[in-house]
């Protein structure tokens, strides 16, 4: 069962990511910020990220090539927009080259939530409302269609 | 996917007519003709449209019969859709990770002060 609770505001052309953690809201944006903190965790099991450059602060770049399991490298690279200390990080997310489509704007919030508790929320914008919606699933029953497997079952018959 | 497949699906689907005119297909092979008829729109308008789903591989077009039947291509539609849920599953793996070595630094933290 996934920790993670995903969400998409009808009105806001993002993914919401929300998850909670045993930590203080410092200790969470401190995993960010630190990058042997991020070699630790950054990617799913499997993933190890190389760190070329970390320049934390507002404007500044984050380079790392992320190794998958299958041995596939993939460049990225983050530049950071906004930070507030232990409570905020705001960055556009690319595969490290200029004015790549697949980019992302994400904020991620560190709130307090308990003692000693923070609650993480990723927010990821979208090109539009509707590309985000038509690419989710429930997108894909706007359309008229069941599932997408079902689209696909239709076309190979 | 590559990254600028995935910005055309993207873009490609963010117009309400294109969207339209995908959810006719998946009934069935038509003509551009045909495909204009519910829409009050000039046949060029509707042909500019076909053309954006054409070039982000979401429609093809049979080069066989003369009328030229469009038809739904779904498989990049698919891999757009793919491609969200391993975003998400990246994330859910990687927040795992983060429980994992927050628990272990707070606890190296006690120890420390201790």
């Amino acid at each position: 069962m996934s920790k993670v609770k995903a969400s998409t505001p009808a009105d806001q052309p993002t993914v919401t990511f929300e998850r909670e953690f045993a930590a203080p809201p410092e200790a969470v944006f401190g995993a960010y910020r630190d990058p042997d903190a991020l070699k630790e965790w950054y990617g799913p099991d499997g993933f190890t990220i190389t760190i070329i450059a970390m320049d934390f602060r507002v404007g500044g770049l984050l380079r790392f090539t992320m190794h998958g399991p299958d041995g596939t490298d993939y460049p990225n690279r983050i530049m950071y927009r906004d930070i507030v200390p232990g409570a905020r990080i705001a960055y556009r997310h690319d595969s490290d080259v200029d004015d790549d489509p697949r980019g992302f704007e994400v904020t991620v919030t560190f709130a307090p939530a308990g003692a000693g508790r923070t609650l993480l929320t990723m927010c990821s914008t979208f090109p539009s409302i509707e590309a985000r919606n038509a690419v989710m699933k429930f997108g894909a029953v706007e359309l008229g269609m069941q599932t997408v497997e079902k689209l696909a079952a239709y076309v190979k018959g | 996917m590559p990254a600028d497949q995935l910005s055309k699906t993207f873009k490609a689907l963010a117009d309400p007519t294109r969207r339209a005119i995908l959810a006719r297909l998946q009934l069935g092979e038509v003509s551009v003709l045909e495909l204009a008829k519910p829409f009050d729109m000039s046949l060029p308008a509707i042909s500019q449209h076909l053309k954006v789903l054409e070039n982000a591989g979401l429609v093809a077009r049979s080069r066989e019969a003369q009328w030229r039947p469009c038809r739904l291509d779904a498989a990049k539609l698919k891999q757009a859709t793919e491609w969200l849920d391993e975003y998400r599953r990246f994330w859910d793996g990687s927040f795992d990770r983060l429980d994992r070595y927050l628990a272990k630094s707070q606890t190296k933290n006690r120890k420390d002060k201790a």
